[in-house]
């Protein structure tokens, strides 16, 4: 089975807020030498892709649309364990949403050969849309299925365990398929091994521009957006201390009445 | 000049991190409180290939250098300082001593597993009497056939009771003082070879440290390493990557101290303000990373040298020496910061504290390292 795996790099999500700065007049976070990781749930993507490989042969690939620094999340995909990567970097994606980065992903994916399957996170650590996969898949003319936690290769077709608000669905499907993975204890990343580090660094990853993959100019960048980031903020977090009255067996009604006047329990 | 990492480096670096945030930080409280061996994180480690990370790919190392080595082991004794030197004495003081001194048999049959951290290491230099006095052994070692014969007490050996292979130091003429000194790999299980004691430590409480008694221990010839008498050479060599190991320790725990000092300085209040808008506090934290910064910066410079095949025992000692000085004032400042709650076993400061002080004894003391410096300053 071929996979293709997107990744996106991010500004590392565990930051504490405090470190976060915004630039008001493109309402975008202000890079600060902030360290820069792959998006969480697409390593839990790359997680699959590698399981599934390892099960059932194949190969597969990492690409990446943004910042040429992506490039040493791309590596890291390598070091992981995925056997080819690409960069798609031009300055010509900065202020791409959701539809310019899925456009400029489906002719990377494209260039490198229509795969088996395509896996993407849920959803990205900082933007956290839910949107580039489900909108890639209909660029890339596949179906599509979303919040996927587990996935098993049998005969050709893949099984997969849905999450939905009160439970999972099991859906089976022929490939090729894109499916957005959630977090599982199934696919938790593996560290990459240290020789399979030094290996990746010597590895060579294309770059290539719109150009190169005959996007065109009209369908990535500002000139594309159908959304609109109007207002970005940091969360405002305000602590208060409450004390309950009464004995105890009062304290834990009272406490309760509270919990779920606010929808906590 | 450039004094920062590469982007492999930096891949290596965020995966030790990540590998010990996760999995060895967790266990560090337990491991200290229950004088644990981490079996299962030394296992992990193998896997990914931090026991032998400056050991070529074919002696079942992971190819790294001395950078990548020193990196690993900041982050892993941030994370937990025991963990740390059952690493650092396994790469820096077995491993790389196999691959400089072994031979091509040896090195097949001892290096593989212990790079790949399939089995684990321990070097045996000191003895009761020798400690800074390296060059006085009493254990000796009897030419018999093609056989040597061990006999005598090692003391103060790290990894000594999870050991699979000992480097033991040994004399075969105690008149030849440290040119009768020769190096030989002894296996666990070889009769006569057995632990005597295990100690019981202020820090690093995770990692064995033990007396080793060898009593008409039998050791094919083939084990020696290197040539009769070329032992102390192989020793002093050895420390040189031991120091600039025990430096990264030290830079480890002292940035953990450092760490810890800034959360707390930030979320406690005193007199309505968190502690860390006191100047008292501020010029605290600024002189603690101004010690960490520049210990690592002499231990990369040490390490660099190793890796260009540069004689370093200078820089080495420099290395260790400032480091080791850096963690011990770090980790005192921030019991400090932290007050009465720095005293107590419910916050990691005091942990640190402990852990530091070994760095200032163990692979030369402070004062060694001071003679070695003046040393090659005098000429």
């Amino acid at each position: 089975m071929r996979i293709v795996v997107c990744v996106k790099q991010i500004i590392d999500p565990e930051l504490p807020a405090s470190q976060f700065r915004i630039d008001a007049s493109s309402n975008r976070q202000r890079p600060n030498g902030h360290p820069l990781v792959i998006s969480p749930y697409d390593e839990n993507a790359l997680e699959v892709a590698l399981r599934l490989k390892e099960k059932a042969g194949g190969t597969v690939a990492v690409v990446s649309a943004g910042e040429p620094s992506a490039i040493s999340a791309l590596r890291k995909g390598l070091a992981m364990g995925a056997d080819e990567a690409a960069l798609i970097s031009d300055p010509a994606l900065d202020g791409s949403d959701a539809f310019g980065l899925a456009a400029a992903l489906a002719r990377g994916i494209q260039k490198l050969g229509i795969p088996d399957l395509v896996l993407c996170g849920c959803e990205s650590g900082d933007w956290a849309d839910r949107t580039v996969g489900p909108i890639l898949a209909e660029a890339l003319n596949i179906p599509c299925v979303s919040f996927v936690a587990q996935v098993d290769g049998e005969d050709g077709r893949l099984r997969m365990r849905r999450v939905v608000e009160e439970g999972y669905e099991v859906w089976e499907g022929a490939p090729p398929l894109l499916l957005t993975i959630l977090s599982h204890e199934s696919n938790i990343p593996r560290y990459p091994k240290v020789k399979d580090i030094m290996t990746a660094s010597r590895r060579s990853i294309p770059t290539w521009s719109a150009a190169d993959l005959g996007v065109e100019a009209g369908d990535i960048g500002k000139a594309a957006i159908r959304t609109e980031v109007q207002q970005l903020t940091l969360p405002s977090r305000e602590s208060r201390c409450e004390l309950m009255d009464g004995e105890p067996a009062q304290q834990v009604t009272t406490l309760i009445t509270k919990l779920r006047e606010r929808k906590a329990i | 000049m450039d004094l920062g990492l590469s982007p492999r480096q930096e891949m290596f670096r965020d995966m030790v991190r990540d590998f010990a945030e996760k999995e060895v930080a967790p266990r560090a409280a337990a491991v200290d409180a229950e004088a644990r061996f981490p079996a299962q994180t030394i296992r992990m480690m193998g896997e990914l290939g931090l026991m032998g990370v400056a050991i070529p790919e074919e002696y079942g190392g992971a190819g790294g250098d001395m950078i990548c080595y020193v990196i690993a082991i900041e982050e892993i004794s941030r994370a937990c300082a025991s963990t740390g030197v059952i690493m650092s004495i396994n790469n820096s003081m077995v491993c790389d001593l196999i691959h400089k001194f072994g031979d091509e048999r040896q090195k097949r049959r001892f290096l593989i597993p212990l790079a790949r951290g399939e089995q684990l290491g321990c070097f045996c230099l000191s003895e009761p009497d020798a400690g800074s006095d390296s060059g006085n052994l009493r254990v000796t070692a009897t030419a018999e056939g093609d056989h040597f014969v061990l006999n005598g007490v090692k003391n103060f050996i790290t990894n000594g009771r999870e050991a699979d292979i000992a480097i033991v130091f040994a004399t075969v003429d105690r008149q030849l003082k440290h040119k009768g000194i020769s190096a030989l790999v002894v296996e666990k299980g070889t009769p006569g070879f057995q632990v005597l004691k295990e100690e019981n430590k202020l820090g690093i409480r995770g990692s064995s440290t033990c007396q080793l008694l060898f009593e008409q221990c039998r050791v094919p010839r083939e084990n020696l390493l290197g040539e009769i008498g070329e032992g102390f050479r192989i020793a002093m060599v050895s420390l040189d990557g031991g120091r600039i190991g025990i430096a990264a320790q030290a830079v480890g725990i002292a940035r953990a101290a450092l760490e810890a000092s800034l959360q707390y300085a930030r979320g406690r209040v005193q007199f309505g303000r968190p502690i860390a808008a006191f100047q008292a506090i501020q010029f605290l934290l600024a002189d603690m990373a101004i010690r960490i910064d520049a210990a690592r910066l002499l231990t990369y410079r040490a390490a660099s040298l190793r890796d260009g095949g540069v004689p370093c025992t200078r820089e080495s000692s420099m290395a260790k020496l400032s480091a080791s000085e850096a963690a011990m004032w770090v980790t005192t400042k921030a019991i400090q910061i932290y007050g009465g709650y720095g005293y107590i076993t419910d916050y990691p400061v005091e942990r640190h504290f402990r852990d530091a002080k070994v760095t200032e004894i163990y692979e030369g003391t402070s004062e060694i390292q001071r003679l070695v410096i003046a040393g090659h300053l005098l000429g």
